[in-house]
């Protein structure tokens, strides 16, 4: 009884934490369900309710009041502002408001700390709710029980009007089929605007009575975000019970958690998110085919399948059979010459390079593009000042995460939000083997790759069985706590230090350690080119056509006997050992390695940059990659202080700007048009 | 009264619908029929608003709502009754006819609005005519049968108090007897003064219901029957829908042993359907293994 007793004020803490969560979560899962936003600035409309209250409470009853009416009005209008800004995007599917909306958190986020400073806000709460009272024999604090009741009423008006009210059928048919609510009379985008300021004045609510228990402070945002994700993703987006449920657990994990296991409390919530979707994913979201549980094939025949339609890639073509003398590879002649492109000397084998496009036919000429981005990059280091070769080299990094992206992305259609995760993996696998004395590249490489894939078949199963947005917030969640994993785990990580002080990669065996810029440079635009090859030729064989077919009619392919989860288990499996590349490559070009490197923010990065390359073009990734890589120093430089602010920017005039990426701008047409909302015959 | 003038449609792909003319004044039934691709849904669809046309008007009354969005097509008093119901899965029964109810707002000085008021479609009277539905009001979209969706999908479409009826398909994949209630319905609804809309592919509904058959071929009107002499002699119909060519000439039968077929007129819905199909696999046999 005392360990129970002892524990009650976390536990109730906890109810009061989860409830806060609820109300957060319950409007970011309704704006996703029913309006189909992935909101994910509903942290900062939080966060400008919490300012808004702490900004007008002056210890009254009177400013508390009137803070939670123009917190709670202003995140509601912020949500109209939404619905206008996302209307136009309704036929573009989520993935373009996931990042316009991300974009819209970063201006946000930056303008209000812009406006209140960087440092955390203290709330004043009015006298009468600011003191303690009895509690089963404990002190606790009143506002808590007050927030507690008040939460409550909140949630409990909120379902009656979405379960009982005609308004609440009216957005519930709107998730169904908004079409049909057109034709009741109803207009769906005025429902879709109510529900966003609705699901805006609830987070705004919660902000304003929230803010003595989270926030406001800079990282509020994110770190509402953050939770109430992880809520929808344990809650699921069915029933408001279940998202109850998961708050209350959410929060008892953040605070009896703590309180009980201290040392293990970071990873509680990363554990308790696995359990659930490991479990929910067994149980099967997704049916497998019939004859294949049922059957017990054998785990190996997608690998075989794979393998064979990768061998048929590889038969000899007529046009091809003089090359295979002279590029002794043939398929992928840019493996060898990247490979050796950074050993042998700049400018010969970029003339080899351009010679082998115009001369060979076929294959070789399909790469050409690559091979005239290669030509483009191996003389560099001639060119540029040692600066701006490591921010290439940087660049190089995050475009084979961006790549990455793009195959899980563009190819398989798991848009994802985590490969960040897979690419902290790899990074830190090199900065601890170089620590070990492991040293030599390719060495490293492998076992990024390695541990980056491992990780990766570790967080399948709540990956790959499910699809859309899903996909969005669970690899989001996956990327959060590895980011919190790695910033807590000090004894292995550094913790928010980070790795540094390790010895340099050696290229090959019993090579020079590569520490200025131009042969570490060399190093990883050989690397990258052989991964970038490797993708590309995985991508155009059959194989890739599989995952395209995967990702354009799904149920048929099942019905034609393929196992479309264990294909979409190995192209992320393949995307986690890419990225874990990629990472390697980041710790060699930067010798050091923080959280801080493998965030949120650099996944976003990724996901941009995929975006920016056309989500289905390799080479368009990388080169929107560099692309931001470029403008971030630029502005980094030119007006420091607001990175965020311009990023976000770069992220909205991406979504509006480029529908297509660049790949969009070549082509006039998209290549794949886009699903009009009235289908053509025969929608059930 | 429903007016069509030269209605142009289509979707990113294509134009479907040709200048198509067609109208249909209250109390009476108009079908259009033709086959998979003709155009019919996206006839329905852009009437009522869901697809915006490329090019001519669409009159209620006299009013023109086309290029309006949905919801104000369906306050113009044009009703849908979608292809493949799309009843609301998670919504029951009750909640269906509560959502749907639009009372007719109250206008200044329109005398014919008051009489109109006494016809208004409520829940009860709905209700009356779809007892069925009364009896499931506590379950959801997704628990009804076949015939029931189409009942609620139904009633969904009349508690608006449409002026003008779209069915698409009403007896698609419906048991006879489910079929046959509904084509009484129909007739029903047209003696209270509602124009109906009608697409099948199956001529027998066209000609047990309508007034008007307007045969659609690949988006432009080909041929056009008073009901009353086709329900005597339903061959002219069968002879129109013969001699259209399929959108896809690989699907095309031989029209002597398809004619040899047409028992249809008599019989029930589909039958004419399943003729065509089994026409056309002899010859596709040839081809496949």
């Amino acid at each position: 009884m005392d360990v129970l007793d002892a524990q009650l004020v976390p536990a109730v803490d906890g109810v009061a934490y989860g409830l806060l969560l609820f109300v957060v979560a319950a409007g970011l899962s309704l704006a996703f369900g029913t309006a189909g936003v992935l909101n994910l600035c509903h942290g900062a409309l939080y966060a400008v309710g919490a300012y808004t209250g702490a900004e007008l409470s002056d210890g009254t009853w009177e400013g508390m009041l009137l803070g939670l009416a123009a917190g709670t009005a202003l995140a509601g209008a912020a949500g109209v502002l939404l619905a206008a800004c996302t209307a136009p995007l309704v036929r573009r599917g989520h993935l373009a408001q996931a990042l316009l909306t991300f974009g819209l958190a970063l201006i946000g986020g930056d303008l209000l700390v812009e406006y209140f400073g960087s440092d955390a806000i203290p709330v004043r709460i009015p006298g009468a709710l600011d003191q303690s009272v009895d509690l089963l024999g404990h002190r606790y604090p009143a506002y808590r029980l007050g927030f507690i009741a008040m939460a409550l009423l909140l949630a409990g008006s909120g379902t009656w009007v979405l379960t009982r009210t005609r308004a609440g059928a009216a957005v519930r048919a709107a998730a169904a089929d908004s079409q049909m609510l057109a034709t009741t009379g109803r207009s769906p985008r005025a429902v879709h605007t109510g529900v966003l300021a609705a699901a805006g004045a609830l987070a705004g609510a919660a902000g304003v009575l929230g803010a003595p228990i989270i926030g406001p402070g800079p990282d509020t945002g994110d770190t509402v975000l953050m939770l109430s994700l992880v809520v929808v993703v344990l809650g699921g987006l069915r029933s408001l019970w279940a998202i109850l449920f998961a708050s209350v657990a959410v929060g008892e994990v953040q605070t009896l958690g703590v309180s009980l296991a201290a040392d293990w409390a970071p990873y509680l919530l990363f554990a308790a998110m696995a359990l659930v979707l490991s479990v929910r994913a067994h149980r099967g979201a997704v049916p497998e085919p019939a004859g294949e549980d049922g059957g017990g094939a054998p785990a190996a025949a997608p690998v075989s399948r794979l393998l064979r339609a990768l061998a048929r890639a590889r038969r000899p073509r007529p046009g091809s059979a003089r090359r295979t003398g002279i590029a002794g590879e043939p398929g992928n002649p840019e493996v060898r010459r990247g490979g050796t492109g950074g050993g042998t000397g700049p400018s010969r084998t970029a003339s080899a390079a351009v010679a082998a496009g115009r001369l060979l036919p076929g294959p070789v000429r399909r790469a050409g593009p690559a091979l005239a981005l290669l030509a483009a990059l191996v003389p560099l280091p001639v060119l540029l000042s040692p600066y701006a070769l490591s921010l290439v080299g940087y660049a190089l990094a995050l475009g084979l995460l961006a790549v990455s992206v793009t195959v899980l992305t563009g190819y398989a259609g798991l848009p994802t939000l985590g490969q960040a995760a897979p690419f902290a993996v790899g990074a830190y696998t090199t900065a601890l083997l170089a620590g070990a004395g492991w040293t030599v590249g390719p060495v490293q490489v492998l076992a990024s790759a390695a541990f980056a894939a491992l990780f990766a078949l570790v967080t399948s199963p709540a990956v790959v069985r499910a699809r859309g947005t899903t996909v969005l917030m669970i690899t989001l969640a996956i990327g959060e706590l590895t980011v919190v994993a790695a910033g807590e785990l000090k004894s292995v990580t550094g913790g928010t230090e980070g790795l540094i002080d390790f010895p340099p990669t050696q290229a090959l065996w019993g090579g020079e350690p590569l520490v200025d810029e131009s042969p570490a440079y060399n190093y990883s635009l050989a690397v990258a080119a052989c991964a970038i090859a490797l993708t590309l030729y995985f991508l155009r064989s059959p194989a890739g056509k599989l995952l395209i077919g995967t990702r354009e009619a799904e149920d048929r392919m099942r019905a034609s006997g393929h196992p479309v989860t264990r294909y979409l288990l190995l192209a992320y499996v393949g995307a986690g050992a890419l990225a874990g590349v990629g990472g390697s490559l980041l710790t060699t070009v930067q010798a050091y390695v923080s959280p801080a490197d493998v965030g949120f923010e650099i996944a976003a990065f990724a996901l941009l940059a995929a975006v920016i390359g056309g989500t289905r073009s390799v080479l368009g990734a990388m080169f929107g990659a560099g692309l931001i890589v470029f403008i971030r120093d630029w502005l980094s430089a030119s007006w420091p202080g607001h990175g965020p602010l311009l990023l976000g920017v770069l992220f909205v005039l991406t979504v509006y700007l480029l529908p297509h990426g660049l790949a969009g701008l070549r082509t006039a047409r998209p290549p794949i048009p886009d699903r009009r909302t009235p289908a053509p015959e025969g929608t059930p | 009264m429903l007016e069509l003038t030269g209605l142009t449609a289509g979707y990113d792909g294509g134009t479907v619908l040709h200048e198509l003319d067609l109208s249909v004044p209250a109390g009476s039934v108009h079908a259009v029929v033709g086959h998979n691709g003709a155009g019919k849904t996206t006839l329905v669809n852009t009437v009522a608003g869901l697809l915006r046309p490329d090019a001519g008007t669409v009159r209620v009354n006299g009013r023109d709502v086309g290029g309006r969005p949905a919801h104000q097509v369906a306050r113009a008093g044009i009703g849908l009754v979608p292809q493949g119901r799309r009843v609301f899965a998670g919504l029951t029964v009750g909640e269906h006819l509560r959502l749907s109810y639009r009372p007719p707002r109250p206008a200044k000085g329109d005398g014919g609005r008051a009489a109109r008021r006494e016809r208004t479609w409520t829940p009860e009277r709905v209700l009356e005519l779809l007892p069925r539905l009364g009896e499931r009001r506590g379950h959801r979209g997704s628990e009804l049968s076949g015939g029931e969706q189409q009942m609620l999908a139904l009633a969904r479409a009349l508690l608006g108090t449409p002026r003008v009826l779209l069915l698409d398909e009403p007896t698609e994949g419906l048991a006879p007897v489910v079929a046959r209630r509904i084509r009484e319905l129909i007739g029903t609804l047209a003696q209270e003064g509602i124009s109906v809309l009608l697409v099948s592919p199956s001529p027998a509904l066209a000609v047990q219901c309508a007034d008007t058959v307007t045969v659609l071929t690949s988006g432009r009107v080909t041929a056009r029957f008073e009901g009353g002499p086709l329900r005597s002699d339903p061959g002219a119909l069968h002879a129109a829908l013969e001699l259209s060519p399929l959108p896809s000439a690989a699907v095309d039968g031989p029209p002597a042993s398809k004619a040899s077929t047409g028992t249809v007129g008599t019989g029930e819905d589909g039958a004419e359907a399943d003729g065509a199909l089994k026409a056309s696999v002899p010859d596709a046999g040839p081809g496949a293994p």
